[in-house]
């Protein structure tokens, strides 16, 4: 179980990110910037609701929606797609 | 009530390094960060730490200062922070940048930084990826890089074992004052008793000022990162253009025709990533971008690295850089607030100078004076004509 891959794009085990919250991370940010959970291809398209599961409690899971945005683009796009023309 | 010898607001590169320092100083050191460790402006940026382009003088002797810190930080903090000196380039472009880039040159080497002026040819054997209509570049083997995101939790982590109380989701809310000395600190989780706080809030540092009274000239500059795929290797350094150094230190000449700021920065992580940017605009805490300027920041690279037209972007991110205007930051005690003291407004430098402001505010902390050659020159009283 410990070994089960969250973070499939940067292949970040389950007990890696379970460590990362014992030792007190309790946000998606925290996780992410500690461990690199959702920062490979699909953003966290995949891991983010699993690791928001992780997180310690309803109510600091609530702060993590506030605090958390979605930034661009929504979906990977060539750098000639951000153009003007 | 919790007690401290001294409280730091704000958990970035700057506070985490401060917090480092002053607890290996055996101070009793609690740090208190409103979101996560180096989640905000520490979170939101490039990667480079480049000394060529800085100007003469202290801004200067910081960097190399801070350099020279950098080189055993990893020994000292006991694991990898991806440092590497691993050399820096500036890409001309027209006839024009070239002539200001080499007087450029010239004032630098003056200035004793080993940076050459290279023709296109050179330019292209360093970074094959450059467009063919470029008309040079400069190198410094000088230049350097970090992980930022590595550093800040591994100053943290450091601080941490040496005593530091971590307190991340926590606001401050209030500091008290007894006969003009920092007695108290409120926060949404409780008061701490302290006589000595440091203000490391990066561009929220003026609204930290404001609970004691104190006027901080410190304003949010805008910039803008887009973040790619996983790539090959294609670049060997990180790579700045001309265009980024006409409007980092012409600002006021350039505006008419950048408004946005735009100059290219360009570096890839060690896992492959390229981190390109990017912007520098005043637009207050403003997080939504405007198009054109994911336009402009595209438009411009690609001119420069035409091969950049074909890999996929997987996320932006905007920073919020704190600007005093001259480019320097503040460090100094608060000349009104015994005991209060300012470590902010290091604006798109505080990567480059988070290990030796550490050191610095350790130092003006204990009042030994080690630093009084920057010290002096980083004060809040330079700026008495604007507040």
């Amino acid at each position: 179980m410990d070994e089960m891959i969250i973070c499939r794009c940067e292949e970040i085990p389950l007990k890696t990110i379970r460590k990362t919250v014992q030792e007190g991370a309790c946000t998606i940010r925290e996780v992410k910037l500690q461990t690199r959970a959702g920062m490979g291809i699909c953003q966290g398209r995949t891991c983010r609701p699993l690791v928001e599961k992780l997180l310690p409690s309803e109510k600091e899971q609530a702060a993590v929606y506030q605090i958390s945005g979605y930034r661009l683009p929504v979906r990977p796009l060539l750098l000639q797609d951000f153009f003007k023309e | 009530m919790k007690t401290a010898d001294a409280v730091v607001i704000g958990g970035g590169v700057i506070g985490t390094s401060i917090a480092f320092r002053l607890a290996r100083k055996g101070l009793k050191t609690i740090l208190i960060e409103k979101g996560a460790i180096g989640g905000a402006t520490s979170g939101s940026c490039d990667k480079a730490i480049f000394l060529q382009s800085k100007k003469p003088g202290v801004h200067l002797e910081l960097a190399k200062a801070s350099l020279a810190v950098y080189k055993q930080l990893e020994h000292e903090l006991g694991e990898s922070i991806e440092f590497e000196q691993c050399g820096g380039m500036i890409a001309i472009e027209s006839e024009e940048q070239l002539s200001t880039m080499k007087e450029f040159v010239q004032k630098q080497q003056q200035a004793g930084i080993p940076i050459r002026l290279l023709d296109v040819y050179e330019a292209r054997q360093i970074q094959p990826v450059l467009a063919d209509h470029m008309r040079g570049a400069t190198w410094s083997e000088l230049d350097a890089e970090v992980n930022p995101l590595l550093l800040s939790q591994a100053f943290a982590k450091a601080a941490r074992r040496n005593g530091t109380e971590i307190l991340t989701h926590t606001e401050v809310q209030g500091i008290e004052c007894i006969q003009g000395r920092v007695a108290k600190i409120k926060t949404n989780l409780g008061e701490i008793a302290t006589e000595t706080v440091i203000n490391a809030a990066g561009p929220f540092a003026p609204a930290i000022g404001k609970l004691v009274g104190l006027s901080i000239p410190i304003v949010p500059r805008r910039g803008v990162i887009f973040i790619s795929e996983k790539v090959p290797p294609i670049l060997r350094g990180n790579l700045l253009c001309a265009q980024y150094i006409v409007s980092k230190h012409l600002a006021h000449l350039s505006e008419n025709y950048n408004p946005y700021g735009i100059g290219l920065s360009l570096g890839q992580t060690k896992s492959g990533n390229l981190l390109l940017g990017g912007s520098r605009e005043f637009v207050g805490f403003q997080k939504d971008v405007p198009p054109e300027i994911y336009a402009s920041i595209a438009e411009h690279a690609c001119r420069i690295i035409p091969s950049l037209r074909g890999i996929r972007m997987i996320r932006t991110m905007v920073g919020f850089r704190p600007s005093t205007g001259d480019g320097l930051p503040i460090l100094q005690e608060s000349p009104d607030v015994e005991g209060f003291y300012i470590a902010a407004g290091h604006e798109g430098d505080g990567i480059a100078l988070a290990p030796i402001t550490g050191q610095i505010v350790a130092s003006l902390v204990s009042k030994d004076n080690q630093f009084a050659h920057f010290t002096q020159h980083l004060t809040l009283n330079r700026f008495a004509a604007l507040l």
